[in-house]
């Protein structure tokens, strides 16, 4: 007998086909999980309303990451153009009123920053990168990238049971349920 | 998913119908504005003392032109519809279609561009090719070097072979279209073959749309000032066009549902992917106005700086202001909301307010020129050149309710003659379930 014990992640089921998984997707939902994913080879449509997905806060990062582009790009050609060394092209102004010629760079840096943030929010998002996931140690989770619809129910749900659970997903239609345990 | 997932038992088999006798009101009320409004245009354009004729000869291009991008706007969605081989908008189609189908009427209102009358206040270069005696050509080649070598396009036959074939052209293409789409609703056996038929007579005809937009933009816009020229312009009237039509055909759906029609067939989804669509254009109107002035400002020749220096004189400097922020910065912030545009009603104040920018756009194009034109042709009776004329105003409000009335009428015809969605369409079930 092993002295450390492992520490469960949670349950693992598959289901049939995308309609099973997006029905018992429904269930989970209702059911008040809040710990809990799908995974299927290929986006679903419609699944994040039937997960009870919340709108994800990004797009929020990404206008004040653009907007912090903008204001950078206004600064710096304001700076070098109009403060430290104004450039005198055919009589036109070096002041404020110069704004028209500073527009393609502060677009293009509002597009640079706005991508930058997407990137990184997203990543930092989804905690990516990462070397492992818990889910890994199944055999059978291997399939989701092929031909396996699955929904995972993380034991830290505080609604989690280790019976009631199974039961749960048995009754929604679930097959193959195992319960995962972290790897050493 | 919220609402339930669509079938064949919800769609009407005989089509969903706008009931005439509800509109019967606005329709004759509106027949009869745009028509006493015509005849009193009529009289102001050709029998007014000529102060006013002056005048009301830009209040009545501006109003024309105006109404004309919606038009075309129409034609074009349902063309890009067709020829992109999309599925998501079959239920809101026919509104395309149907703002289309309002092109030959409102291009009607452009025949009084065709008289001599009227073209002396607007086209300056056909005032000097009508000052030749002879051989205008030869003509030009002492009175205007620009013009004698502009001449294998701006010469008054040229013109009027353009004006037929701009009217010609689009009419025949929205009707056709229009025809092929409603004979499949009361077709007893429908098959895809009017599909495949539409897609692939709106691949050529788009060509005949690009052209319509572009070249009415030189001949009736840009052609106010013969010295000036912009290879932005087609692009930039395309721009307030589609985003502009794209509005309206919100508000008729919008309108549309709210009286009940549509029902099943059309979701948030599609409000979702039209303000979409509404927001894109907004961007692209601002980058193509911006790439405009932005070349201009840059370039700094003569002939072409002469539109914005116009344009930031005086008081027209407000209204272009007004443009960056109110026709940009506003709807671009505001209209990135999603849950706006699904929903109808938040969307709809949006097109309204897009349209009321349409409409200072258009202001702005054709109506600083006004003052400078008429100022430079008959100074003893339009006074010196000067920015704007007094109580030329209110002529450009009388043209615009005329035609506006003229639009909302014959878009209401339109309406009440077909089934307000291809209900036999093949595609219409995959549109009723749009997720996006």
């Amino acid at each position: 007998m092993s002295t450390t014990r492992k520490r469960v992640y949670g349950y693992l089921a598959e289901f049939k086909n995308p309609s099973q998984l997006y029905k018992a997707a429904e269930k989970v939902r209702d059911a008040g999980f809040k710990k809990w994913d799908c995974y299927s080879p290929y986006p679903i449509h419609g699944l994040d309303g039937a997960m009870g997905l919340k709108r994800s806060i990004l797009p929020w990062f990404v206008f004040f990451g653009g907007i912090t582009g903008t204001a950078t790009a206004f600064t710096l050609a304001y700076t070098t153009q109009v403060v430290l060394y104004p450039t005198v092209v055919q009589g036109k102004p070096a002041n404020i009123f110069t704004v028209p010629a500073f527009f393609p760079i502060m677009f293009e840096l509002t597009i640079l920053f706005s991508g930058f943030t997407v990137l990184f929010g997203l990543l930092a998002l989804i905690q990516l990168p990462r070397l492992n996931h818990p889910l890994f140690a199944s055999r059978q989770f291997h399939r989701a990238t092929d031909d396996g619809f699955f929904i995972a129910i993380e034991a830290r749900d505080h609604q989690f049971s280790p019976e009631k659970t199974r039961e749960m997903l048995a009754e929604f239609g679930g097959s193959n349920i195992e319960l995962v345990e972290e790897e050493e | 998913m919220a609402h339930h997932h669509v079938t064949s038992k919800d769609i009407a088999i005989d089509g969903d119908h706008l009931d005439n006798s509800k509109v019967a009101k606005v329709k004759t009320v509106s027949m009869a504005i745009a028509a006493i409004g015509t005849v009193i245009g009529l009289y102001l354009l050709f029998l007014a003392p000529e102060a006013t004729r002056g005048k009301f000869a830009y209040s009545w291009l501006f109003a024309f032109y105006f109404y004309l991008t919606l038009s075309i706007g129409g034609v074009f969605w349902t063309l890009l519809h067709n020829v992109s081989n999309s599925g998501w908008g079959t239920s809101v189609r026919r509104v395309f279609e149907n703002v289309g189908s309002t092109y030959g009427w409102m291009f009607l209102f452009g025949i009084p561009l065709l008289f001599p009358q009227v073209q002396q206040y607007l086209y300056e270069w056909m005032n000097t090719h009508r000052a030749a005696h002879g051989d205008v050509k030869e003509h030009l080649h002492h009175a205007d070097h620009l013009l004698y070598n502009k001449y294998w396009f701006m010469n008054r036959w040229f013109w009027y072979g353009r004006f037929i074939c701009y009217g010609l052209g689009l009419t025949l293409v929205i009707y056709a279209l229009r025809k092929i789409s409603t004979a499949q609703d009361t077709d007893p056996n429908p098959t895809t073959r009017r599909l495949f038929q539409a897609r692939f007579h709106s691949t050529y005809t788009l060509i005949i749309f690009a052209l319509t937009i572009t070249f009415t933009g030189f001949d009736f816009m840009m052609g106010l000032d013969y010295k000036w020229f912009s290879t932005m312009w087609g692009v930039y009237l395309f721009a307030g066009s589609a985003l502009n039509s794209m509005a309206v055909i919100i508000l008729v759906c919008a309108w549309l549902q709210s009286q009940g029609h549509l029902k099943h067939v059309t979701t948030g989804e599609h409000y979702h992917i039209m303000g979409k669509l509404l927001f894109a254009f907004t961007v692209f109107w601002a980058y193509i106005a911006f790439s405009q002035f932005f070349l201009i400002w840059y370039a700094n020749i003569t002939e072409e700086t002469s539109y914005f220096l116009i344009r930031n004189t005086g008081n027209w400097n407000i209204l272009m202001i007004t443009l960056v922020f109110g026709h940009f910065v506003v709807p671009f912030v505001i209209l990135l909301q999603a849950w706006l545009k699904k929903n109808p009603k938040s969307l709809s104040i949006m097109a309204v307010y897009t349209l009321f920018m349409h409409v200072l756009d258009h202001y702005s194009i054709s109506i600083p020129e006004r003052g400078i034109s008429l100022g430079n042709i008959k100074p003893e009776i339009f006074g010196p050149i000067q920015t704007s004329l007094n109580g030329a105003f209110w002529g450009d409000i009388f043209a615009f309710v005329t035609m506006g009335a003229a639009f909302l009428f014959f878009l209401l015809r339109a309406l009440g003659q077909h089934s307000l969605y291809p209900n036999r369409d093949p595609r219409i079930l995959e549109s009723a379930n749009l997720t996006n």
